[in-house]
Protein backbone atom coordinates (compact mmCIF):
# COMPACT_ATOMS: atom_id res chain seq x y z
CA UNK A 1 0.00 0.00 0.00
CA UNK A 2 1.43 3.33 -1.03
CA UNK A 3 1.84 6.00 1.62
CA UNK A 4 -0.07 9.27 1.38
CA UNK A 5 2.00 12.25 0.30
CA UNK A 6 2.22 13.56 3.87
CA UNK A 7 3.27 10.15 5.23
CA UNK A 8 5.88 9.89 2.48
CA UNK A 9 7.25 13.35 3.33
CA UNK A 10 7.42 12.44 7.02
CA UNK A 11 9.33 9.23 6.17
CA UNK A 12 11.77 11.12 3.94
CA UNK A 13 12.44 13.75 6.59
CA UNK A 14 12.91 11.07 9.23
CA UNK A 15 15.51 9.39 7.04
CA UNK A 16 17.27 12.69 6.23
CA UNK A 17 17.50 13.55 9.93
CA UNK A 18 18.79 10.17 11.07
CA UNK A 19 20.90 8.80 8.22
CA UNK A 20 24.61 8.46 9.12
CA UNK A 21 25.54 10.56 6.07
CA UNK A 22 24.15 14.12 6.11
CA UNK A 23 23.71 14.26 2.31
CA UNK A 24 21.53 11.73 0.50
CA UNK A 25 20.70 10.99 -3.11
CA UNK A 26 17.08 11.06 -4.20
CA UNK A 27 17.38 7.30 -4.77
CA UNK A 28 18.19 6.82 -1.10
CA UNK A 29 14.60 7.89 -0.37
CA UNK A 30 12.97 5.39 -2.74
CA UNK A 31 13.00 2.83 0.09
CA UNK A 32 10.77 5.13 2.17
CA UNK A 33 7.90 3.81 0.08
CA UNK A 34 8.72 0.98 -2.31
CA UNK A 35 5.27 1.33 -3.86
CA UNK A 36 5.71 5.00 -4.81
CA UNK A 37 6.93 5.97 -8.27
CA UNK A 38 10.39 7.58 -8.33
CA UNK A 39 8.82 10.83 -9.51
CA UNK A 40 6.44 10.91 -6.51
CA UNK A 41 9.40 10.48 -4.15
CA UNK A 42 11.32 13.21 -5.98
CA UNK A 43 8.34 15.58 -5.78
CA UNK A 44 7.87 14.91 -2.07
CA UNK A 45 11.57 15.56 -1.37
CA UNK A 46 11.47 18.79 -3.41
CA UNK A 47 8.38 19.89 -1.46
CA UNK A 48 10.32 19.52 1.78
CA UNK A 49 12.97 21.86 0.38
CA UNK A 50 10.26 24.39 -0.55
CA UNK A 51 8.96 24.16 3.01
CA UNK A 52 12.43 24.91 4.36
CA UNK A 53 12.84 21.51 6.07
CA UNK A 54 15.56 20.24 3.75
CA UNK A 55 18.32 21.80 1.63
CA UNK A 56 19.66 20.96 -1.79
CA UNK A 57 23.37 20.29 -1.80
CA UNK A 58 24.82 20.45 -5.31
CA UNK A 59 28.30 19.65 -6.57
CA UNK A 60 27.40 21.42 -9.79
CA UNK A 61 26.84 18.14 -11.59
CA UNK A 62 24.85 16.16 -9.01
CA UNK A 63 22.30 17.31 -6.48
CA UNK A 64 21.76 15.73 -3.08
CA UNK A 65 19.38 16.38 -0.20
CA UNK A 66 20.09 17.14 3.45
CA UNK A 67 17.90 17.92 6.43
CA UNK A 68 18.06 21.66 7.15
CA UNK A 69 21.34 22.51 8.83
CA UNK A 70 22.99 19.12 8.29
CA UNK A 71 24.77 19.89 5.02
CA UNK A 72 28.09 21.69 5.22
CA UNK A 73 28.73 24.38 2.67
CA UNK A 74 32.08 24.12 0.87
CA UNK A 75 32.95 27.50 2.28
CA UNK A 76 33.13 25.96 5.74
CA UNK A 77 34.87 22.70 4.89
CA UNK B 1 43.09 44.54 -4.10
CA UNK B 2 46.72 44.30 -5.25
CA UNK B 3 48.01 43.14 -8.58
CA UNK B 4 49.86 39.84 -8.52
CA UNK B 5 52.94 38.91 -10.52
CA UNK B 6 51.86 36.47 -13.19
CA UNK B 7 54.87 35.52 -15.33
CA UNK B 8 53.34 32.18 -16.41
CA UNK B 9 49.99 33.68 -17.43
CA UNK B 10 51.75 36.52 -19.25
CA UNK B 11 53.12 33.92 -21.66
CA UNK B 12 49.53 33.37 -22.79
CA UNK B 13 49.36 36.94 -24.08
CA UNK B 14 52.20 36.45 -26.53
CA UNK B 15 50.47 34.41 -29.22
CA UNK B 16 48.69 35.86 -32.24
CA UNK B 17 45.24 34.97 -30.84
CA UNK B 18 43.04 36.96 -28.45
CA UNK B 19 43.99 36.21 -24.84
CA UNK B 20 41.71 35.79 -21.86
CA UNK B 21 44.61 37.01 -19.73
CA UNK B 22 44.52 40.37 -21.51
CA UNK B 23 40.74 40.48 -21.11
CA UNK B 24 41.00 39.76 -17.39
CA UNK B 25 43.66 42.43 -16.87
CA UNK B 26 41.44 44.96 -18.62
CA UNK B 27 38.40 43.94 -16.60
CA UNK B 28 40.44 44.19 -13.37
CA UNK B 29 40.70 47.97 -13.90
CA UNK B 30 36.94 48.05 -13.23
CA UNK B 31 36.56 44.97 -11.04
CA UNK B 32 39.65 44.46 -8.88
CA UNK B 33 38.60 40.90 -7.91
CA UNK B 34 39.79 39.94 -11.39
CA UNK B 35 43.37 40.47 -10.14
CA UNK B 36 42.70 37.64 -7.70
CA UNK B 37 41.45 35.36 -10.49
CA UNK B 38 44.76 35.92 -12.26
CA UNK B 39 46.69 35.44 -9.01
CA UNK B 40 44.94 32.19 -8.14
CA UNK B 41 45.32 30.81 -11.67
CA UNK B 42 49.04 31.64 -11.62
CA UNK B 43 49.31 29.72 -8.34
CA UNK B 44 47.45 26.77 -9.88
CA UNK B 45 49.88 26.73 -12.81
CA UNK B 46 52.75 26.68 -10.34
CA UNK B 47 51.20 24.06 -8.03
CA UNK B 48 49.74 22.05 -10.93
CA UNK B 49 46.42 21.70 -9.16
CA UNK B 50 43.19 23.66 -9.13
CA UNK B 51 42.49 25.94 -6.20
CA UNK B 52 38.72 26.01 -6.81
CA UNK B 53 36.38 24.11 -4.54
CA UNK B 54 32.96 23.55 -5.93
CA UNK B 55 29.53 22.62 -4.70
CA UNK B 56 27.46 23.53 -1.70
CA UNK B 57 24.01 24.68 -0.75
CA UNK B 58 24.06 28.05 -2.54
CA UNK B 59 21.11 28.89 -4.74
CA UNK B 60 18.06 31.08 -4.89
CA UNK B 61 14.87 30.37 -3.01
CA UNK B 62 12.61 27.80 -4.66
CA UNK B 63 15.23 26.72 -7.19
CA UNK B 64 17.47 23.69 -7.00
CA UNK B 65 19.72 24.56 -9.92
CA UNK B 66 21.11 27.30 -12.15
CA UNK B 67 23.76 28.41 -9.70
CA UNK B 68 26.97 26.49 -9.13
CA UNK B 69 28.80 27.28 -5.90
CA UNK B 70 32.52 28.01 -6.32
CA UNK B 71 34.98 28.85 -3.57
CA UNK B 72 38.70 29.48 -3.40
CA UNK B 73 40.66 27.05 -1.22
CA UNK B 74 43.19 29.84 -0.58
CA UNK B 75 40.79 32.69 0.32
CA UNK B 76 43.30 34.41 2.57
CA UNK B 77 45.65 34.95 -0.35
CA UNK B 78 42.86 35.82 -2.80
CA UNK B 79 39.93 37.31 -0.89
CA UNK B 80 38.38 38.70 -4.09
CA UNK B 81 37.52 35.18 -5.20
CA UNK B 82 36.68 33.65 -1.80
CA UNK B 83 33.18 33.20 -3.27
CA UNK B 84 33.06 32.98 -7.02
CA UNK B 85 29.74 31.39 -7.93
CA UNK B 86 28.69 30.66 -11.50
CA UNK B 87 25.21 31.61 -12.70
CA UNK B 88 23.60 29.89 -15.69
CA UNK B 89 20.91 31.73 -17.66
CA UNK B 90 18.55 29.89 -19.98
CA UNK B 91 19.53 31.12 -23.44
CA UNK B 92 16.77 31.88 -25.96
CA UNK B 93 16.15 29.14 -28.57
CA UNK B 94 18.92 29.10 -31.18
CA UNK B 95 20.62 31.87 -29.18
CA UNK B 96 18.76 34.68 -30.95
CA UNK B 97 18.58 37.89 -28.93
CA UNK B 98 18.94 41.61 -29.48
CA UNK B 99 22.15 43.48 -28.67
CA UNK B 100 20.01 45.51 -26.21
CA UNK B 101 19.26 42.31 -24.30
CA UNK B 102 22.95 41.39 -24.17
CA UNK B 103 23.81 44.88 -22.92
CA UNK B 104 21.19 44.59 -20.17
CA UNK B 105 22.59 41.23 -19.07
CA UNK B 106 26.15 42.59 -19.07
CA UNK B 107 25.12 45.67 -17.08
CA UNK B 108 23.30 43.53 -14.54
CA UNK B 109 26.39 41.38 -14.21
CA UNK B 110 28.67 44.42 -13.75
CA UNK B 111 26.33 45.39 -10.92
CA UNK B 112 26.15 42.04 -9.10
CA UNK B 113 29.10 40.02 -10.34
CA UNK B 114 32.63 40.14 -11.73
CA UNK B 115 31.43 41.32 -15.15
CA UNK B 116 33.01 38.23 -16.68
CA UNK B 117 30.87 36.01 -18.88
CA UNK B 118 31.22 32.88 -20.92
CA UNK B 119 28.92 33.15 -23.93
CA UNK B 120 27.96 30.59 -24.44
CA UNK B 121 29.01 27.92 -22.06
CA UNK B 122 29.42 24.44 -23.46
CA UNK B 123 26.07 23.73 -21.79
CA UNK B 124 24.51 26.29 -24.16
CA UNK B 125 23.53 28.67 -21.36
CA UNK B 126 24.60 32.28 -21.03
CA UNK B 127 27.15 31.79 -18.26
CA UNK B 128 27.93 34.54 -15.76
CA UNK B 129 31.15 33.91 -13.86
CA UNK B 130 31.85 35.02 -10.33
CA UNK B 131 29.61 36.45 -7.64
CA UNK B 132 29.10 36.17 -3.89
CA UNK B 133 26.35 34.46 -1.92
CA UNK B 134 24.67 37.71 -0.71
CA UNK B 135 24.37 38.99 -4.29
CA UNK B 136 22.41 35.97 -5.56
CA UNK B 137 18.87 36.90 -4.50
CA UNK B 138 19.00 40.56 -5.68
CA UNK B 139 20.53 39.41 -8.97
CA UNK B 140 17.81 36.80 -9.41
CA UNK B 141 15.06 39.33 -8.62
CA UNK B 142 16.21 41.82 -11.26
CA UNK B 143 16.94 39.08 -13.77
CA UNK B 144 13.43 37.67 -13.59
CA UNK B 145 11.47 40.90 -13.00
CA UNK B 146 13.30 43.47 -15.12
CA UNK B 147 15.04 41.36 -17.76
CA UNK B 148 12.44 38.62 -18.12
CA UNK B 149 15.19 35.98 -18.13
CA UNK B 150 15.29 32.78 -16.10
CA UNK B 151 18.03 30.56 -14.71
CA UNK B 152 19.05 27.39 -16.55
CA UNK B 153 19.61 23.88 -15.23
CA UNK B 154 22.48 22.39 -13.24
CA UNK B 155 23.01 19.45 -10.87
CA UNK B 156 20.68 16.48 -11.23
CA UNK B 157 18.19 18.61 -13.14
CA UNK B 158 17.04 18.57 -16.71
CA UNK B 159 19.65 20.86 -18.25
CA UNK B 160 18.78 23.88 -20.34
CA UNK B 161 17.56 22.48 -23.68
CA UNK B 162 19.48 23.66 -26.75
CA UNK B 163 18.66 23.74 -30.47
CA UNK B 164 20.26 24.62 -33.81
CA UNK B 165 19.16 27.60 -35.94
CA UNK B 166 16.78 25.25 -37.67
CA UNK B 167 14.10 26.55 -39.95
CA UNK B 168 14.63 30.11 -38.76
CA UNK B 169 17.72 30.38 -40.95
CA UNK B 170 18.46 27.03 -42.49
CA UNK B 171 16.78 25.33 -45.42
CA UNK B 172 17.76 21.87 -44.18
CA UNK B 173 15.67 21.84 -41.01
CA UNK B 174 13.53 18.69 -41.17
CA UNK B 175 11.46 19.83 -38.20
CA UNK B 176 11.02 23.06 -36.27
CA UNK B 177 13.82 22.75 -33.71
CA UNK B 178 12.98 26.06 -32.05
CA UNK B 179 9.33 25.14 -31.55
CA UNK B 180 10.23 21.78 -29.98
CA UNK B 181 12.99 23.27 -27.82
CA UNK B 182 10.74 26.05 -26.57
CA UNK B 183 7.79 23.77 -25.97
CA UNK B 184 9.78 21.26 -23.92
CA UNK B 185 11.52 24.05 -21.99
CA UNK B 186 8.11 25.34 -20.89
CA UNK B 187 6.64 21.88 -20.40
CA UNK B 188 9.47 20.76 -18.11
CA UNK B 189 10.05 23.90 -16.02
CA UNK B 190 9.89 21.89 -12.81
CA UNK B 191 12.54 19.43 -14.02
CA UNK B 192 14.80 22.30 -15.19
CA UNK B 193 14.65 24.22 -11.91
CA UNK B 194 14.65 21.37 -9.40
CA UNK B 195 16.56 18.09 -9.25
CA UNK B 196 14.58 15.22 -10.72
CA UNK B 197 16.96 12.42 -11.64
CA UNK B 198 19.84 10.18 -10.50
CA UNK B 199 22.12 12.54 -12.46
CA UNK B 200 22.04 15.22 -15.15
CA UNK B 201 19.88 14.80 -18.26
CA UNK B 202 20.28 16.80 -21.47
CA UNK B 203 18.06 17.39 -24.50
CA UNK B 204 19.50 18.77 -27.72
CA UNK B 205 17.76 19.38 -31.02
CA UNK B 206 19.32 19.46 -34.50
CA UNK B 207 17.22 20.01 -37.60
CA UNK B 208 19.21 17.66 -39.84
CA UNK B 209 22.06 15.13 -39.64
CA UNK B 210 24.67 17.92 -39.92
CA UNK B 211 23.84 18.17 -36.21
CA UNK B 212 25.08 21.71 -35.62
CA UNK B 213 24.53 21.48 -31.84
CA UNK B 214 26.44 18.17 -31.70
CA UNK B 215 23.41 16.54 -30.09
CA UNK B 216 24.69 13.04 -30.83
CA UNK B 217 27.87 13.66 -28.83
CA UNK B 218 26.56 15.87 -26.06
CA UNK B 219 23.06 14.89 -25.05
CA UNK B 220 21.27 12.08 -23.30
CA UNK B 221 18.35 12.68 -25.62
CA UNK B 222 19.29 13.81 -29.14
CA UNK B 223 16.55 14.66 -31.62
CA UNK B 224 18.08 14.83 -35.08
CA UNK B 225 16.03 15.76 -38.14
CA UNK B 226 15.79 13.29 -41.03
CA UNK B 227 13.54 12.22 -43.90
CA UNK B 228 12.04 8.88 -44.94
CA UNK B 229 11.53 9.38 -48.67
CA UNK B 230 14.00 10.20 -51.45
CA UNK B 231 16.56 13.01 -51.65
CA UNK B 232 15.10 15.61 -54.02
CA UNK B 233 17.28 16.00 -57.11
CA UNK B 234 17.31 18.91 -59.55
CA UNK B 235 19.19 17.32 -62.48
CA UNK B 236 19.65 20.68 -64.25
CA UNK B 237 21.47 22.00 -61.18
CA UNK B 238 23.61 18.83 -61.05
CA UNK B 239 24.75 19.67 -64.58
CA UNK B 240 25.35 23.26 -63.41
CA UNK B 241 27.81 22.00 -60.77
CA UNK B 242 29.54 19.69 -63.27
CA UNK B 243 29.97 22.50 -65.80
CA UNK B 244 31.32 24.87 -63.15
CA UNK B 245 28.34 27.23 -63.28
CA UNK B 246 27.71 26.73 -59.53
CA UNK B 247 30.43 26.73 -56.89
CA UNK B 248 30.43 23.51 -54.76
CA UNK B 249 29.89 23.68 -50.98
CA UNK B 250 28.34 27.11 -51.56
CA UNK B 251 31.88 28.46 -51.81
CA UNK B 252 32.93 27.30 -48.34
CA UNK B 253 36.24 25.94 -49.67
CA UNK B 254 36.78 28.46 -52.47
CA UNK B 255 40.13 29.56 -51.02
CA UNK B 256 41.57 26.09 -51.72
CA UNK B 257 42.92 25.10 -55.12
CA UNK B 258 41.26 21.78 -55.73
CA UNK B 259 40.96 22.30 -59.47
CA UNK B 260 37.76 21.89 -61.43
CA UNK B 261 34.81 20.31 -59.59
CA UNK B 262 34.88 16.54 -60.07
CA UNK B 263 31.55 14.97 -59.09
CA UNK B 264 33.04 11.47 -58.97
CA UNK B 265 35.91 12.41 -56.69
CA UNK B 266 34.08 14.88 -54.48
CA UNK B 267 30.63 13.33 -54.20
CA UNK B 268 30.11 9.80 -55.60
CA UNK B 269 33.34 8.33 -54.19
CA UNK B 270 32.79 9.96 -50.79
CA UNK B 271 29.26 8.67 -50.28
CA UNK B 272 29.80 6.37 -47.27
CA UNK B 273 27.32 3.77 -48.48
CA UNK B 274 28.39 3.98 -52.15
CA UNK B 275 24.79 4.43 -53.17
CA UNK B 276 25.28 7.15 -55.80
CA UNK B 277 26.25 6.85 -59.46
CA UNK B 278 25.96 8.64 -62.80
CA UNK B 279 24.02 7.28 -65.75
CA UNK B 280 25.32 9.48 -68.54
CA UNK B 281 24.84 12.93 -67.10
CA UNK B 282 21.98 11.92 -64.82
CA UNK B 283 22.68 11.49 -61.08
CA UNK B 284 21.15 8.38 -59.51
CA UNK B 285 20.75 7.57 -55.79
CA UNK B 286 19.71 4.27 -54.27
CA UNK B 287 17.82 5.90 -51.39
CA UNK B 288 17.23 2.61 -49.56
CA UNK B 289 21.01 2.47 -48.93
CA UNK B 290 21.48 6.18 -48.09
CA UNK B 291 22.34 6.79 -44.42
CA UNK B 292 21.35 10.49 -44.57
CA UNK B 293 24.93 11.59 -43.96
CA UNK B 294 24.25 14.95 -45.72
CA UNK B 295 27.59 14.93 -47.59
CA UNK B 296 26.16 15.13 -51.12
CA UNK B 297 23.60 17.75 -50.05
CA UNK B 298 26.29 19.87 -48.39
CA UNK B 299 28.42 19.79 -51.56
CA UNK B 300 25.60 20.51 -54.01
CA UNK B 301 22.89 22.40 -52.10
CA UNK B 302 21.27 23.78 -55.25
CA UNK B 303 20.88 20.34 -56.76
CA UNK B 304 20.05 18.13 -53.76
CA UNK B 305 17.65 18.61 -50.88
CA UNK B 306 16.32 16.42 -48.07
CA UNK B 307 13.13 14.54 -48.91
CA UNK B 308 9.69 15.78 -48.00
CA UNK B 309 8.52 13.12 -45.50
CA UNK B 310 10.35 14.78 -42.65
CA UNK B 311 10.69 14.02 -38.97
CA UNK B 312 13.49 13.00 -36.65
CA UNK B 313 15.66 10.17 -35.38
CA UNK B 314 16.07 9.88 -31.61
CA UNK B 315 19.46 8.85 -30.27
CA UNK B 316 19.91 8.18 -26.55
CA UNK B 317 22.82 8.20 -24.16
CA UNK B 318 25.80 10.37 -25.11
CA UNK B 319 28.16 11.49 -22.39
CA UNK B 320 31.58 13.02 -21.84
CA UNK B 321 34.34 10.96 -20.24
CA UNK B 322 33.98 10.91 -16.48
CA UNK B 323 34.52 7.36 -15.23
CA UNK B 324 34.43 5.52 -18.56
CA UNK B 325 35.32 7.03 -21.90
CA UNK B 326 33.23 9.40 -23.96
CA UNK B 327 30.28 7.84 -25.69
CA UNK B 328 28.05 8.82 -28.60
CA UNK B 329 24.29 8.46 -28.38
CA UNK B 330 22.82 5.21 -29.70
CA UNK B 331 20.16 5.31 -32.36
CA UNK B 332 16.99 4.21 -30.61
CA UNK B 333 13.94 5.48 -32.49
CA UNK B 334 14.70 5.43 -36.22
CA UNK B 335 11.90 7.83 -37.17
CA UNK B 336 9.39 9.89 -35.24
CA UNK B 337 6.92 12.57 -36.25
CA UNK B 338 7.73 15.94 -34.70
CA UNK B 339 4.34 17.50 -34.75
CA UNK B 340 3.45 20.87 -33.16
CA UNK B 341 -0.25 20.14 -33.69
CA UNK B 342 -0.18 17.32 -31.13
CA UNK B 343 2.01 19.50 -28.88
CA UNK B 344 4.80 17.02 -29.63
CA UNK B 345 3.10 14.28 -27.63
CA UNK B 346 4.93 11.55 -29.61
CA UNK B 347 8.30 12.94 -28.46
CA UNK B 348 7.09 13.51 -24.90
CA UNK B 349 5.92 9.91 -24.68
CA UNK B 350 9.42 8.68 -25.56
CA UNK B 351 11.07 11.04 -23.05
CA UNK B 352 8.87 9.92 -20.18
CA UNK B 353 9.30 6.25 -20.98
CA UNK B 354 13.07 6.75 -20.65
CA UNK B 355 12.76 8.79 -17.47
CA UNK B 356 10.41 6.37 -15.71
CA UNK B 357 12.80 3.52 -16.41
CA UNK B 358 16.08 5.35 -15.72
CA UNK B 359 14.85 6.89 -12.44
CA UNK B 360 14.06 3.37 -11.27
CA UNK B 361 17.03 1.44 -12.66
CA UNK B 362 19.79 4.07 -13.02
CA UNK B 363 22.38 4.16 -10.23
CA UNK B 364 23.36 7.35 -8.44
CA UNK B 365 25.51 9.48 -10.75
CA UNK B 366 24.96 7.16 -13.70
CA UNK B 367 24.06 8.80 -17.03
CA UNK B 368 21.33 7.05 -18.99
CA UNK B 369 23.91 5.97 -21.60
CA UNK B 370 25.85 4.16 -18.88
CA UNK B 371 22.67 2.49 -17.64
CA UNK B 372 22.04 1.26 -21.19
CA UNK B 373 25.60 -0.09 -21.43
CA UNK B 374 25.16 -1.87 -18.11
CA UNK B 375 21.86 -3.60 -18.89
CA UNK B 376 22.52 -4.03 -22.62
CA UNK B 377 20.80 -2.53 -25.62
CA UNK B 378 18.26 -5.37 -26.06
CA UNK B 379 16.91 -4.75 -22.55
CA UNK B 380 16.68 -1.04 -23.23
CA UNK B 381 14.91 -1.58 -26.56
CA UNK B 382 12.40 -3.79 -24.77
CA UNK B 383 11.73 -1.06 -22.23
CA UNK B 384 11.25 1.37 -25.09
CA UNK B 385 8.99 -1.17 -26.86
CA UNK B 386 11.14 -0.87 -29.99
CA UNK B 387 11.64 -3.87 -32.29
CA UNK B 388 15.34 -4.20 -33.14
CA UNK B 389 16.22 -3.40 -36.75
CA UNK B 390 19.58 -4.06 -38.46
CA UNK B 391 20.53 -0.38 -38.02
CA UNK B 392 20.63 -0.90 -34.25
CA UNK B 393 23.74 -3.04 -34.81
CA UNK B 394 27.04 -1.46 -35.74
CA UNK B 395 28.08 -4.26 -38.03
CA UNK B 396 27.25 -7.98 -38.37
CA UNK B 397 29.17 -10.53 -36.31
CA UNK B 398 31.57 -8.19 -34.44
CA UNK B 399 28.92 -7.16 -31.90
CA UNK B 400 25.98 -9.51 -32.15
CA UNK B 401 24.28 -8.05 -29.10
CA UNK B 402 20.70 -8.77 -30.07
CA UNK B 403 19.98 -12.31 -28.93
CA UNK B 404 17.05 -14.68 -29.01
CA UNK B 405 14.80 -14.56 -25.99
CA UNK B 406 13.62 -17.83 -24.48
CA UNK B 407 9.99 -17.32 -25.49
CA UNK B 408 11.05 -16.83 -29.11
CA UNK B 409 12.67 -20.29 -29.24
CA UNK B 410 10.56 -23.35 -29.86
CA UNK B 411 10.63 -25.43 -26.68
CA UNK B 412 12.50 -22.74 -24.72
CA UNK B 413 16.09 -23.01 -23.46
CA UNK B 414 15.34 -26.04 -21.26
CA UNK B 415 14.10 -28.35 -23.98
CA UNK B 416 15.50 -31.85 -24.36
CA UNK B 417 18.40 -31.29 -26.74
CA UNK B 418 19.08 -35.01 -27.23
CA UNK B 419 15.50 -35.48 -28.34
CA UNK B 420 15.82 -32.53 -30.72
CA UNK B 421 19.11 -33.79 -32.19
CA UNK B 422 17.63 -37.18 -32.99
CA UNK B 423 16.23 -35.49 -36.07
CA UNK B 424 19.78 -35.19 -37.39
CA UNK B 425 20.91 -38.63 -36.38
CA UNK B 426 22.26 -40.68 -39.28
C1 LIG C 1 35.61 -26.19 -49.06
C2 LIG C 1 35.46 -26.10 -47.77
C3 LIG C 1 34.61 -25.08 -47.08
C4 LIG C 1 33.73 -24.19 -47.57
C5 LIG C 1 33.30 -23.96 -49.03
C6 LIG C 1 33.21 -23.46 -46.47
C7 LIG C 1 32.26 -22.43 -46.57
C8 LIG C 1 31.79 -21.73 -45.51
C9 LIG C 1 30.83 -20.67 -45.60
C10 LIG C 1 30.19 -20.15 -46.87
C11 LIG C 1 30.60 -20.20 -44.35
C12 LIG C 1 29.67 -19.06 -43.94
C13 LIG C 1 30.43 -17.79 -43.76
C14 LIG C 1 29.56 -16.69 -43.16
O1 LIG C 1 28.47 -16.96 -42.67
O2 LIG C 1 30.01 -15.55 -43.19
C15 LIG C 1 31.44 -20.95 -43.46
C16 LIG C 1 31.50 -20.74 -42.10
C17 LIG C 1 32.25 -21.52 -41.26
N1 LIG C 1 33.09 -22.54 -41.63
FE1 LIG C 1 33.45 -23.20 -43.43
N2 LIG C 1 33.76 -23.90 -45.33
C18 LIG C 1 34.66 -24.89 -45.67
C19 LIG C 1 35.46 -25.61 -44.83
C20 LIG C 1 35.47 -25.47 -43.44
C21 LIG C 1 36.29 -26.26 -42.53
C22 LIG C 1 37.24 -27.37 -42.99
C23 LIG C 1 36.03 -25.79 -41.26
C24 LIG C 1 36.59 -26.23 -39.92
C25 LIG C 1 37.61 -27.04 -39.73
C26 LIG C 1 35.07 -24.74 -41.40
C27 LIG C 1 34.58 -24.01 -40.31
C28 LIG C 1 33.66 -23.03 -40.45
C29 LIG C 1 33.16 -22.28 -39.33
C30 LIG C 1 33.55 -22.48 -37.86
C31 LIG C 1 32.29 -21.30 -39.83
C32 LIG C 1 31.52 -20.27 -39.06
C33 LIG C 1 32.31 -18.99 -39.13
C34 LIG C 1 31.56 -17.85 -38.53
O3 LIG C 1 30.41 -18.04 -38.11
O4 LIG C 1 32.10 -16.74 -38.52
N3 LIG C 1 34.74 -24.58 -42.73
N4 LIG C 1 32.14 -21.89 -44.17
C1 LIG D 1 39.64 -20.61 -24.19
C2 LIG D 1 39.35 -20.87 -25.41
C3 LIG D 1 38.42 -20.03 -26.26
C4 LIG D 1 37.90 -18.79 -26.06
C5 LIG D 1 38.11 -17.84 -24.88
C6 LIG D 1 37.08 -18.48 -27.19
C7 LIG D 1 36.36 -17.28 -27.34
C8 LIG D 1 35.58 -17.01 -28.42
C9 LIG D 1 34.84 -15.81 -28.59
C10 LIG D 1 34.80 -14.62 -27.61
C11 LIG D 1 34.17 -15.88 -29.76
C12 LIG D 1 33.27 -14.83 -30.38
C13 LIG D 1 31.83 -15.13 -30.02
C14 LIG D 1 30.90 -14.13 -30.64
O1 LIG D 1 31.30 -13.01 -30.95
O2 LIG D 1 29.74 -14.48 -30.80
C15 LIG D 1 34.48 -17.16 -30.35
C16 LIG D 1 33.98 -17.58 -31.52
C17 LIG D 1 34.32 -18.81 -32.08
N1 LIG D 1 35.18 -19.76 -31.56
FE1 LIG D 1 36.13 -19.65 -29.82
N2 LIG D 1 37.11 -19.51 -28.06
C18 LIG D 1 37.92 -20.48 -27.52
C19 LIG D 1 38.26 -21.69 -28.05
C20 LIG D 1 37.80 -22.14 -29.29
C21 LIG D 1 38.16 -23.42 -29.89
C22 LIG D 1 39.10 -24.44 -29.26
C23 LIG D 1 37.51 -23.47 -31.11
C24 LIG D 1 37.50 -24.54 -32.18
C25 LIG D 1 38.08 -25.71 -32.10
C26 LIG D 1 36.74 -22.25 -31.24
C27 LIG D 1 35.96 -21.97 -32.32
C28 LIG D 1 35.24 -20.82 -32.43
C29 LIG D 1 34.40 -20.54 -33.57
C30 LIG D 1 34.15 -21.44 -34.78
C31 LIG D 1 33.81 -19.28 -33.35
C32 LIG D 1 32.86 -18.56 -34.26
C33 LIG D 1 31.45 -18.91 -33.83
C34 LIG D 1 30.41 -18.16 -34.64
O3 LIG D 1 30.52 -16.92 -34.74
O4 LIG D 1 29.50 -18.79 -35.12
N3 LIG D 1 36.95 -21.49 -30.13
N4 LIG D 1 35.35 -17.81 -29.50
S1 LIG E 1 21.65 20.99 -37.87
FE1 LIG E 1 20.95 20.98 -40.00
S2 LIG E 1 19.03 22.16 -39.90
FE2 LIG E 1 20.15 22.67 -38.02
S3 LIG E 1 21.33 24.52 -38.59
FE3 LIG E 1 22.65 22.73 -38.90
S4 LIG E 1 22.45 22.27 -41.09
FE4 LIG E 1 20.69 23.55 -40.52
S1 LIG F 1 23.30 11.69 -47.94
FE1 LIG F 1 25.26 10.64 -47.69
S2 LIG F 1 24.69 8.45 -47.75
FE2 LIG F 1 22.98 9.59 -48.62
S3 LIG F 1 23.36 9.63 -50.84
FE3 LIG F 1 24.22 11.52 -49.99
S4 LIG F 1 26.39 11.03 -49.61
FE4 LIG F 1 25.31 9.07 -49.84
Amino acid sequence: MALSKDELKAAILEKALNAPKPQLYVKDFYACDPDAKPREVKNAANDLVKEGKMDFWSSGSTTMYAAKGRAKDEEHR
Amino acid sequence: MPKHDTPLLDELEKGPWPSFVTDLKRQAEKKPECFDILGQLELSFKDRITHWKHGGIVGVFGYGGGIVGRYSDVPDQFPGVAHFHTVRLNQPSSKFYSSAKLRDICNLWEKYGSGMTNMHGSTGDLVLLGTTTPNLEPLFYELTHDLNQDLGGSGSNLRTPECCLGRARCEWGCYDTQALCHHLTMHYQDEIHRPAFPYKFKFKFSGCPNDCVAAIARSDFAVIGTWRDDIRIDQAAVKGYISGEFIPNAGAHSGKDWGKFDIKKEVLDLCPTECMWMEGDTLKIDNSECTRCMHCINVMPRALRPGLKQGATICVGAKAPILDGAQFATMTIPFIDVNPETEFEEVIEVIEKIWDWWMEVGKNRERVGETIMRVGLPTFLKVMEVTPVPQHIKEPRSNPYVFWQEDEVEGGFERDVKEFRKRNAQ
